[in-house]
């Protein structure tokens, strides 16, 4: 059962509330279906993994909550999905604005060819703030949550591609913290770095966790079992179970899961 | 069993082969240059001077005293008109087709983008001919003048800078400007703070290849502005024609005079030394701005 009493003032009998709410959800390029009819609930302020083998429809399902997917050209989405009741996908809706209030990391560290300070203050800037001193107390509280600044304060001004690529990752993760996000959507964060840098990503996670919502996508079934809260095992283009990962990985209501999570296929 | 260690013979002898090819393409490359330049000051050397650069042509026939100051003069007054005509129009171009890339309208563009690359520069010629000089039928009715010869100029260049900008943005990496995106900025502020200052190094490289281009041409200026041994005061009208260091070249190695031949191959150098100094120029552009990107927004 869910032990949904850590801040039981705000739901203590119903739980967390959905923060991103997909139902009858698909996803095609062009003519391929990458997702059928996919149903989800994101809970606020928890952690949800999303495994399953490549080519499963976890990257696409994680791009779609963003409207990073629009790019492609055929991309097109049936079905609902809805940010705290809004529809992500309405004619009304500016993916720009989306895009503000969820944010997003990549596979690959892609920190721009600007300063250090200048990565974390991209966001603030395109949206029109000037102050110098508003921008430095931002950068300086993104990067401390990032759990960068002690490594970084020096060298503020300095080239981001001088970081490791553990910490050009963790700028990565500042610089989507910097712009305020409501939802930070993770697409295999640590899966370019060593063990020690996905350690110090996976403490940042859990200390991020009470203020954001976070989904990230993981090959690595331990991983998952040790950030998140759900867990949601996805298989050619369709969720095949979702719950709370202890249960998910000790005992599976679908015999896929199990084969998958065993290490059975994928 | 496993052969022995280090590279076989047949390696070895393709490393050799391959080396000896790769230095004959390297001689290849580089002679025609270095032919150019010592050909050019071997010949010219006697004419070379200071003033030869500052000084108008003068006695008879016109250029056997004096240096080559109008054909320097006009030839960067065609440069200017030419890139004020096509380098908005060809970035702008190459920015819509990079955006748009799949749309059918982009792929049209683009294919006829590529047709008007191979248009000989005659033809070009011909129709700025009628379209901007010829004082008949439709047109402006410009005469022969460095505006007619500019403009035409400028449309030969659209195409190469259209062609080298977009090249230039799809180069720059798709995670760079995903990560704009996802931070909610909007095309057009990826485009302007990222994409196209990741890109200014490509495009500057565009304009150039067009400018350079241009300031070989002779053929559009045969039928558009042909030459004017002086300094026109305007870039219209019957006295509107420019000098033009390419077309002076033309016009004094046709003369039966040994000392303009000697001019032709001098203006030969200083032609070649502008080029050297525009890819500079250019080049030192593109990082000044790039750097001013980097440190703004």
């Amino acid at each position: 059962m869910e032990s949904n009493n850590a801040e039981g003032v705000t739901f203590p009998a119903k739980g967390p509330a959905a923060k991103i709410r997909v139902s009858n959800f698909s996803a095609y390029y062009g003519k391929v279906q990458a997702l059928h009819d996919v149903d989800f609930d994101i809970l606020d302020r928890r952690i949800t993994a999303l495994i399953g083998p490549s080519g499963c429809g976890k990257s696409t399902f994680l791009r779609s909550l963003n409207r990073m997917n629009d790019f492609y050209s055929g991309f097109r989405v049936e079905g609902m999905a809805t940010l705290d009741g809004e529809d992500i996908y309405g004619s009304q809706v500016n993916p720009v604005l989306i895009r503000q209030r969820v944010g997003m990391v990549f596979q690959k560290p892609n920190p721009f060819q600007k300063s250090i300070f200048e990565n974390v203050a991209y966001g603030l800037r395109i949206q029109g703030v000037r102050s110098k001193s508003v921008l430095s107390d931002i950068v300086e509280k993104s990067l401390r949550a990032a759990a960068l600044w002690e490594e970084v304060k020096d060298r503020l001004s300095g080239s981001a591609f001088s970081l490791s690529g553990g910490q050009q990752q963790r700028l990565c993760i500042a610089r989507a913290l910097a712009v305020e996000p409501e939802v930070i959507l993770l697409d295999e964060p640590a899966s370019a770095l060593d063990p020690i840098s996905t350690a110090r990503i996976e403490e940042l996670m859990q200390d991020l966790k009470d203020r954001y919502t976070i989904a990230i996508v993981t090959h690595n079934m331990q991983q998952a079992a040790r950030v998140s809260d759900r867990t949601a095992f996805f298989l050619d283009g369709t969720l095949v179970e979702i719950g709370e990962t202890s249960r998910i990985f000790t005992n599976p209501e679908d015999s896929r899961t199990e084969d998958y999570i065993t290490g059975r296929f994928g | 069993m496993l052969p022995a260690k280090g590279l076989s013979p047949y390696r070895r002898f393709r490393n050799a082969i391959l080396g000896i090819l790769t230095g004959i393409a390297f001689v290849l490359a580089v002679t025609p240059l270095l032919a150019i330049i010592y050909i050019a000051y071997d010949r010219g050397k006697n004419a070379l001077s200071l003033s030869f650069i500052t000084s108008m042509p003068s006695g008879f026939p016109v250029g056997i005293e004096g240096g080559i100051a109008n054909g320097i003069v006009g030839s960067l007054i065609l440069i200017m008109l030419a890139s004020l005509l096509s380098v908005p129009v060809g970035v702008w171009a190459g920015l819509y087709l990079w955006d748009q890339a799949h749309t059918g309208f982009a792929k049209a563009t683009r294919l006829l983008s590529d047709l008007l690359l191979g248009v000989p520069s005659v033809i070009w010629g011909v129709v700025g001919y009628y379209v901007f000089s010829t004082n008949t039928g439709f047109g402006f009715h410009w005469g022969f003048s460095g505006l007619a010869a500019g403009l035409t100029l400028g449309f030969i260049m659209i195409p190469i800078v259209t062609r080298v900008t977009e090249q230039a943005l799809r180069d720059v990496p798709r995670s760079y400007i995903e990560g704009a995106l996802a931070l909610g900025a909007s095309r057009f502020q990826v485009v302007r703070g990222l994409a196209v200052p990741a890109a200014i190094t490509g495009i500057g490289t565009g304009v150039l290849l067009g400018v350079l281009n241009v300031l070989g041409q002779t053929a559009p200026l045969v039928f558009t502005n042909y030459y004017n041994t002086g300094i026109p005061h305007s870039l219209v009208g019957s006295n509107g024609s420019v000098g033009d260091l390419a077309m002076q070249i033309f016009i004094y190695i046709h003369e039966p005079s040994k000392a303009l031949h000697v001019k032709a191959m001098a203006a030969a150098l200083v032609l070649t030394v502008i080029v050297l100094l525009l890819d500079m120029g250019i080049r030192l552009l593109a990082w000044g701005s790039r750097k001013y990107a980097q440190r703004m927004g």
